[in-house]
């Protein structure tokens, strides 16, 4: 069988969907397609008994539930999803404890910018002035991308006024966040608090670009986070939806087995039963990753390519335990949104301790209940536990033994959340249910269980990725959206790169009808 | 706002920055030009797909017949070890009886450890109006291949959510679960004690006595205690197994009741174990489907939307969406057949349909955009659904 598109999109992940929604709701005939029987990939629920647990989504930004700003709201509304989403404001950033009992420490941040450098002068005297000034920064270097960003007709004026205007910017863009931190003088504390989100993008602040680190606090921070009241597959259905409603055609339950590529263009793809899908543009929401070693011939990839896949490290690997609770989150004294507890606050060290299982203490932990109380049935709660894993210990976990490997490591992360918090939860827990790496690797195919797209190394940060990964990758009609791409991994830098490649897919279909 | 920050000096950044270029360069330049590990060389991507096949094609290699009307069939793999599992989880086989594509689950009972083996027990009764196991019973042979997709089920002991205590309720062929988790736990790859209160009619059809008895016997972690309904019988109990068997049977410390059985089991059970008093995460259930009250069938029609193609089928107020699908060839990628796991997810794309209560076990946001688990969802005129 062979069907024609204008657009074939691989994958029904966050990029995938937003990429498919803004094709259709441009009038491109766009095939979506989806080997699992969900959408969303990550961005996904499950059920167990009375509890509906949310798969990986701990606070979605680009909302904007303070300042207002809200770049990802305006994608879904321009592609006709936002009003099928519902969404509650969170007001608390995370509470971040550490468990070495020589450097004991907890520290409650809020959102907001004021409330945030209020707290941290509570915590750290004197470091209001020093964090006021970091904020200033935060905001100028937001300002700088907002101007690049919105750039749609070049003229060279324009490098005139980045050299003028966009000095900071400049300066730092290739430094770490702590080389930043230090230079303005920060005291250790204030730099423990200011970084405890590190975990989030998986990389040790020492290395770690300050400009990405940096516009996920304005994210944060500045512009507030928000929960989706139907978990994240509310947001992945909307735009399922908005996708069909546009006439869009989604498949689920289908595999693809190969993007035909020929003469250095994708023509389209061929799925595992041997339909032949032929299309303009082939939107690959699965990684490069998979496309190059296991979807592309590989006689088809020009060099740069397999010098590029082979350059770049995979990122955390995933581990999830999500806990239905037969008691309330105030009988509990579950008080908490987001809990950061971490082996020490030096996340160099909590990195490289996490390439083991025995040594691997880092944990984000996030109570439901705090966003909105009515997420479980009265007098129950809802508490899930990430955690990540740097380097692939877990490939070396036989199938023997699987099941004994995860509970352990279950065990030790709700020990962890006990000791660290003093709230007893393991006689309360009515559901479990345990993600490894193999669970991801299961739903998503993901290499080796990974999360977290390629590690924001210092060679891959996301400035180095934004300005040479936009480049022809070398596959014409050929773009990757999600985690692994331009904007680094995340639920809002997946559905931005969702949008960037069907736009770019768009205006090549423009030029070649011109 | 401030523009004075630097982190070395005006200078030293600028240079800084500039280093990105040479430093992004060789970076790409300097790895070697072949591809890395491939996705499904990983240990992770290897280990996902032992346990979590997307289908296994299983040969019999023994049959056994029982006396209550049962068989048990037997599973060889020669060539590699069948997807590992949880002692109470079960297998869904896929059968194409006449038009009909079908799928049923049955409970494995044999050990995690003998898969690995690769070997696998299931056991079938035979039941009135049992379309499917009748059809196993009578047509698999010795030597057939057979399809069946990976374990599923959350009916498994979790040492973080249950005690260490299980008194397990079983129920006719209801017992081939926790004859799984007797096994796993007298090989070691359990820890919890099993008391099995095992309920049947008469003496005649308890299944596996002779097994059940020795296990028992010589792993002080396993009591079996057989309850029979029908007949009174020397070293048996009598009656059904409700609050005060269970009283006199559970152990002094705490423990997590399990349960798997027929609808009747269930019944009798939700006016019994109320009087125990447990915590409701103490007790577990076996999923199963209750089915629709009984009334006058009314005969509908399904609009299929499959990959973009349209199929229009027969349906009954008194069945299924699924029930339809299976009848009339339709694949779709159905397991439990009780609403829990999901996989049959399909969208309504219009009509409406009725779901019995309790057995809704759907996200918000699949109710939210009229998303329905067909396998047990019931026609209340006529249907458009996408199933893929």
């Amino acid at each position: 069988m062979v069907k024609n598109y204008d657009a074939v999109v691989i994958g029904a992940g966050n990029g995938g969907l937003v990429a498919a929604a803004r094709l259709a709701k441009e009038g491109k005939k766009t095939l979506l397609i989806e080997r699992h029987n969900l959408p969303g990939g990550f961005a996904t629920s499950f059920v167990r008994g009375r509890f509906e647990f949310e798969a990986s989504l701990h606070e979605l930004c680009g909302i904007g539930s303070i300042t207002g700003k809200s770049p990802l709201l305006k994608i879904f509304q321009e592609v006709g999803a936002a009003d099928k989403m519902e969404w509650v404001s969170l007001d608390e950033a995370f509470r971040v404890i550490t468990l070495d009992e020589n450097e004991k420490s907890d520290y409650l941040m809020p959102l907001g910018k004021e409330a945030f450098i209020a707290k941290l002068e509570e915590y750290d005297p004197g470091s209001s002035t020093v964090v006021t000034k970091i904020f200033d920064l935060i905001e100028s270097i937001e300002k700088t991308l907002d101007f690049v960003s919105n750039i749609e007709d070049f003229k060279p004026s324009m490098i005139k006024e980045i050299f003028s205007e966009h000095t900071e910017f400049l300066k730092v863009a290739n430094y770490s966040v702590d080389e930043v931190l230090k230079a303005f003088g920060t005291s250790k504390k204030t730099r423990d608090i200011i970084n405890a989100y590190w975990c989030y993008l998986g990389q040790p602040t020492d290395e770690l670009n300050v400009i990405h680190y940096f516009t996920m606090l304005h994210a944060y921070i500045i512009d507030g986070a928000v929960i989706p009241r139907g978990r994240s597959h509310q947001i992945s259905t909307a735009l399922l939806e908005a996708f069909t409603e546009n006439g869009g055609d989604a498949w689920f339950n289908t595999s693809v087995k190969k993007i035909n590529v020929k003469n250095g263009a994708a023509t389209g793809v061929e799925l595992d039963d041997g339909t032949q899908i032929n299309a303009k543009a082939v939107i690959c929401n699965a990684s490069p990753y998979n496309a190059y070693t296991k979807l592309i011939d590989e006689k088809e990839i020009p060099e740069k390519l397999k010098k590029e896949v082979n350059a770049k490290t995979l990122g955390a690997k995933g581990f999830a335990v999500f806990l239905g609770l037969n008691r309330s989150a105030d009988e509990l004294g579950l008080n908490n949104h987001t809990y950061f507890i971490y082996p020490t606050n030096d996340n160099r060290k909590c990195y490289e301790l996490s390439k083991k299982i025995a040594t691997n203490d880092v944990q984000a932990t996030v109570c439901l209940n705090r966003a909105f109380d009515d997420c479980s049935p009265e007098g129950t709660s809802i508490l899930y536990m990430t955690s990540i894993f740097a380097g692939d210990e877990w490939s070396w976990v036989s199938v023997k033994d699987y099941h004994k490997t995860k509970l352990s490591f279950a065990e030790k992360m709700i020990d962890n959340f006990e000791k660290a918090t003093g709230i007893a939860i393991k006689d309360y827990i009515e559901e479990i249910e345990i993600a490894t790496p193999m669970t991801y690797a299961r739903y998503t195919d993901a290499p080796a269980g990974t999360i977290y797209g390629y590690e924001a190394s210092k060679e891959d940060g996301i400035v180095k990725r934004i300005v040479f990964d936009m480049i022809d990758k070398g596959i014409s009609g050929l773009y990757f959206a999600g985690g692994y791409t331009t904007r680094h991994m995340g639920y809002s830098p997946s559905y931005t790169t969702g949008d960037m490649a069907a736009k770019a897919a768009i205006l090549s279909m423009e030029k070649e009808v011109k | 706002m401030s523009k004075k920050f630097s982190v070395n000096g005006t200078f030293k950044d600028s240079v800084n920055t500039v280093k990105f270029l040479t430093e992004r360069k060789s970076f790409i330049n300097n790895a070697q030009a072949v591809l890395p590990t491939r996705t499904d060389d990983f240990g992770v991507n290897k280990v996902a797909k032992s346990i979590h096949p997307k289908e296994q094609k299983l040969v019999i290699s023994r049959i056994e017949e029982h006396k209550a009307l049962a068989k048990s069939y037997y599973f060889k793999s020669d060539v590699a070890p069948l997807a590992y599992f949880k002692a109470g989880q079960y297998l869904t086989f896929k059968l194409e009886i006449g038009n009909a594509v079908v799928t049923r689950s049955y409970s494995i009972a044999s050990s995690p450890a003998s898969a690995l083996r690769g070997e696998y027990q299931i056991t079938v009764k035979r039941i009135s109006d049992g379309f499917v196991s009748d059809y196993i019973l009578d047509n698999w042979h010795v030597g057939d291949e057979v399809t069946a997709y990976a374990p599923e089920g959350n009916m498994t002991y979790n040492p973080l959510r249950d005690a260490e205590n299980i008194v397990a309720i079983a129920g006719g062929s209801g017992i081939t679960p926790f004859l799984s988790l007797a096994r796993a736990i007298d090989q070691g790859d359990e820890d919890c004690t099993l008391t099995l209160l095992y309920g049947c009619r008469t003496s005649d059809e308890i299944l596996f006595k002779a097994e059940l008895d020795s296990l028992s016997e010589k792993n002080e972690k396993i009591n079996v205690i057989y309850v029979l309904s029908h007949s009174d019988e020397e070293g048996y109990e009598k009656g059904f197994v409700g609050a005060d068997i269970i009283k006199k049977y559970a152990p002094d410390e705490n423990y997590s009741i399990f349960v798997c059985g027929p609808g009747g089991l269930y019944k009798f059970l939700e006016t019994e174990l109320p009087k125990l008093q447990k915590e409701r995460k103490y007790i577990r259930f076996e999923v199963f489907s209750s089915g629709k009250k009984a009334e006058e069938a009314k005969e509908y029609s399904i609009k299929v939307i499959n990959r973009g193609t349209e199929t229009v089928i027969k349906a009954s107020s008194s069945e299924t969406v699924l029930c339809s699908f299976e009848r009339a060839g339709i694949e779709v990628p159905a397991r439990c057949h009780t609403g829990e796991c999901g996989f049959c997810r399909s969208k309504l794309v219009s009509g409406k349909v009725y779901i019995p209560e309790g057995e809704d076990k759907r996200r918000i946001a699949d109710m939210q955009f009229d998303f329905i688990h067909p396998c047990c969802s019931y026609p209340e005129g006529d249907l458009v659904i996408r199933i893929n």
